[in-house]
């Protein structure tokens, strides 16, 4: 695998859209900002389109992705004209691939369902860079994210195999120092759910309660993962219970870290 | 009430969930280290799900080729379109027998089609042979898991419950000693039953053979003791081949508990002589949803309960808030076919996590369905009117840059400005009853990059 | 209409356009008395190696040495079973002894058909079961094995050791309803 030094000729000319979730934007800009500059880090100057609002999942998750087409649409509208699109989110990212599929499929739809790609996938994958050199001498609780994990393929899920790998574990490898937090349950699902945490507010705090229990037991410092949808939610336990671990979005480590 | 009530109930007592949790938890773990064993096991997924596919597509030519084959062997095999039909089928059949003890293996298609109380209502004792169902039958509560039907009961509820019903010594909540009364028990209810029902795991078109799968050997000794057997079955229970055997008995059991198989894979073709053999087959909703393209392939289902095992909101709420004989991720796509109003919040009990679908051994879309469900729901009234135009009013904000830009930026001032208490009041801020909110920031993203952009 | 044309009926207008049926590879894998008896061994079956099957009155009478009502096909019984035997007698077998014919090395489940059985209801009722299986016939997979059968006759069962439930709180125990425990002898 490539380091990050090298293919930086490619990379500039790719034209890349930022794609910044609406939950991130609004309450998350640093997260936004670290996907920005490491991207630029990495070789790649990404434009963010301010058209942009939403990849329309809280609607269609309710049930009405009929009325999330307008959103899919101004979507499609914005990001028509880049090569790629690129999200820190997994979940956004897979509700536009997956989900995108109601709407009429002209080539543009097509072109922006196919090259819309979750921020470490396009690390690893298009950029074809598996190492970033860095250092963050903490624990860390990797989070997997299910719609990257079972929807994305990011991370290999605990139900097929025993294996414990994948895209975001293999980049935060690379920084001097960081030590995996070896989780009971490695990959259950946090219980955010978009409008489920809710509907069934009981049922979403109590998962969200049991996972940061379990990076509380094996001695989690900082909590990361590629979703700050899960993140906002185990932050919001995290914080309630005034817990001594910090929570950071994924590309801020990486941003943070490089030397 | 809805799932989300029920669950809420279940919640109160946080130690129990904690321990229903982590039984099934325990459980999904047996089914890990078996499935890690078997390097095919996602080879097998993938044929069990493709036979299940074809048998479901020429249906007709099965259930036609599996009567003929069961006729031909001296079985009598009847056909009910309902429930209520179910029921009479078999009421029947017991009357014509004179009989009025009638022993049960598992079968969840019974209690779909509440046969018990219809029995009983008749004058005819009916006896759950499966020790969970028994014990389940005496306390007079519904199964809450598909294969593990007492999984939401402890050890000392079952110690209470055999002491009213069976003598055992008060307290004694010893598994050993309590399954040995209940082997007591029920072997008394064996040598006497006339009539034993069994349900049907997999039905063998080309030989018109039943198969039943368990553990403890009570659906054989009930039906090998008595007069008469009536196998009752949903129409989807087939498979075309004995061959196919093969692939279904090696993920079923590694599913559903992590054993390799289940100690007793029982083949009834023929009844013994001088005895009689029926088989029931149900409709009761089956061919509706088979005419569903979303959600015809939950007709694959061989009841495993893995999907069960590893949903973690299942694990978390049990399966009698899902007030539906089957619950969980499958009962939640099956329940809507059945009664769109009664079973609305079902599809919405999930995060759509996806591990449903990733453990079931016939590669059922589950959590896919679920969202499909979902819209079908929206689409029919079916979901709150709050939801439906909190849903409009946001899809109108999110398509219009400038809206959103605003009403994102007046949140964020509000957050920042309000008083905590009144920002995470747990009556009107559902989020706040366990979490903080976010702490809001200066700028959104979109307002550090235009400012940015000015500066350069 | 009958419900039976209904049901046809509907289900004819109602399935899709007719998928493929697979051909099922014969998957094997490990087929040695080896593996076919750790696995038996850690259901809660019990294996023990026989010279043949001319004493197997003195090997049930050191393995059963207070069970004196045997029913057997192998040896002399002390209770006779056929399919006319009557409940109560069937009820008061405390050992019996039958032929397994082929064991699955997967799965410890051992094949027994009706013609081995003496009565139906016999390896349930029983207290004790104890299977003869010869060592040589012991297949790798359920795939082996269900081309080995071609037919399962009238009736016939895979038995996988004692049986057994965990139904009150996912505790193990051996002995629910049918024989409280599985000898295997191999000849």
């Amino acid at each position: 695998m490539t380091n990050v030094f090298d293919g930086f000729k490619s990379q500039k000319r790719m034209k890349v859209g930022l794609f910044i979730p609406c939950y991130v934007d609004q309450f998350y800009p640093q997260v936004g900002i670290a996907t920005l500059q490491l991207l630029e880090k990495l070789g790649v100057k990404a434009h963010f389109p301010k058209q942009q609002t939403c990849c329309g999942q809280p609607m269609a998750n309710s049930g009405c992705e009929r009325d999330a087409i307008p959103v899919y649409h101004n979507f499609v509208d914005t990001f028509q004209d880049y090569d790629y699109v690129v999200g820190p989110a997994g979940s956004c990212v897979y509700h536009v691939r997956k989900h995108f599929n109601i709407i009429d499929q002209t080539p543009q739809v097509e072109h922006v369902r196919t090259n819309t790609r979750e921020l470490f996938d396009f690390i690893i994958n298009v950029l074809g860079i598996s190492e970033i050199p860095g250092s963050f001498p903490h624990k860390v609780g990797l989070h997997l994210s299910c719609h990257g994990q079972r929807g994305l393929h990011q991370a290999n899920e605990s139900e097929m195999t025993p294996v414990r790998d994948g895209q975001l574990k293999r980049l935060l490898t690379s920084m001097k120092g960081l030590e995996f937090t070896e989780l009971d349950r490695n990959d259950e699902c946090c219980g955010f759910g978009g409008t489920f945490c809710v509907s069934e507010a009981g049922i979403s705090a109590r998962m969200g309660q049991d996972r940061v229990k379990d990076h509380v037991r094996n001695g989690t410092q900082v909590l990361t993962g590629g979703d700050m949808s899960c993140l906002m939610h185990l932050e919001g336990i995290i914080r309630r219970g005034k817990l001594p671990i910090k929570v950071m979005h994924a590309a801020e480590i990486l941003n943070g870290a490089i030397l | 009430m809805s799932h989300s009530q029920r669950s809420d109930i279940f919640l109160l007592d946080a130690e129990r969930t904690t321990w229903h949790d982590e039984t099934l938890w325990f459980v999904r773990q047996k089914r890990d280290k078996a499935v890690y064993a078997l390097p095919e096991f996602q080879d097998l997924r993938e044929l069990a799900s493709q036979i299940k596919n074809h048998t479901l597509s020429k249906l007709d030519f099965y259930l036609t080729q599996f009567e003929e084959a069961a006729k031909r062997n001296g079985v009598q095999v009847h056909w009910a379109a309902d429930a209520a039909e179910h029921n009479t089928i078999v009421l029947g059949l017991i009357k014509k027998h004179g009989a009025t003890r009638v022993v049960k293996s598992k079968s969840m298609l019974t209690e779909e089609c509440h046969l018990n109380p219809h029995l009983i209502k008749h004058g005819v004792e009916v006896i759950d042979t499966d020790l969970g169902e028994r014990i389940i039958q005496m306390r007079e509560e519904a199964p809450s898991h598909v294969v593990l039907p007492a999984i939401h009961l402890k050890k000392e509820d079952v110690g209470d419950t055999f002491h009213i019903h069976l003598g055992t010594a008060k307290g004694n909540n010893d598994p050993q000693q309590l399954t040995e009364a209940a082997r007591q028990h029920l072997r008394e209810k064996f040598l006497a039953g006339e009539v034993a029902i069994s349900g049907v795991n997999f039905a063998i078109a080309e030989t018109g053979s039943v198969v039943v799968c368990t553990n403890e050997g009570n659906a054989d000794l009930g039906v090998n003791l008595a007069k008469v057997h009536i196998a009752c079955m949903g129409m989807e229970k087939l498979i075309p081949r004995l061959s196919d055997l093969s692939v279904f008995t090696r993920v079923l059991t590694r599913s559903a508990t992590g054993q390799p198989v289940t100690t007793y894979t029982s083949h009834f073709t023929k009844p013994a002589p001088g005895k009689e053999m029926h088989i029931v087959i149900v409709d009761n909703g089956r061919t509706k949803q088979l005419g569903r393209p979303d959600f015809r392939a939950s007709l694959k289902c061989i009841r495993c309960g893995a999907c069960m095992n590893t949903c973690p909101v299942y694990r978390r709420s049990g399966g009698h808030s899902y007030d539906f004989t089957i619950p969980g991720p499958i009962g939640a796509i099956l329940s809507p076919n059945i009664d769109m109003r009664k079973h609305a919040s079902l599809p919405f009990a999930s995060t759509l996590c996806g591990s449903c679908t990733d453990v079931c051994p016939v590669k059922i879309d589950i959590h896919t369905q679920l969202y499909k469900w979902r819209q079908v729901l929206a689409e029919e009234g079916e979901i709150p009117a709050s939801k439906k135009w909190s849903m409009r009013l946001l899809s109108s904000v999110l398509s219009r840059p400038g809206v959103y830009g605003l009403g994102g930026k007046v949140a964020r001032q509000g957050l920042r400005f309000l008083p905590h208490g009144l920002t995470h009041a747990k009556g009107y801020n559902p989020w706040a009853i366990a979490r903080e909110l976010p702490e809001p920031p200066k700028q959104s993203f979109r307002e550090w990059y235009n400012q940015q952009q000015k500066n350069s | 209409m009958s419900s039976r044309e209904k049901i046809l009926a509907a289900v004819k207008a109602n399935q899709p356009e007719e998928l493929p049926l697979p051909d099922v590879p014969d998957f094997t894998g490990d087929g040695s008395l080896e593996k076919f008896t750790t696995i038996l061994e850690g259901i809660g079956g019990k294996v023990v190696p026989i010279r043949g099957v001319t004493h197997l009155d003195v090997v049930i009478q050191e393995l059963f040495p207070t069970d004196e009502r045997v029913a057997s096909t192998l040896m002399a019984s002390t209770v006779l079973v056929d399919a006319l035997t009557p409940i109560e007698v069937l009820a008061a077998v405390d050992v019996a002894v039958l032929r397994g014919e082929f064991g699955v090395a997967e799965n410890g489940t051992i094949w027994l058909p009706e013609a081995n059985m003496l009565n139906r209801a016999l390896p349930m009722i029983t207290q004790h079961l104890v299977l003869v299986l010869n060592h040589e016939d012991i297949v790798p997979t359920m795939h082996q094995a269900y081309a080995k059968l071609g037919s399962v006759g009238d009736y016939g069962i895979f038995l996988a050791g004692p049986s057994k439930t965990a139904d009150i709180e996912q505790s193990l125990v051996i002995g629910a309803h049918g024989a409280r425990s599985l000898t295997v002898l191999l000849v």
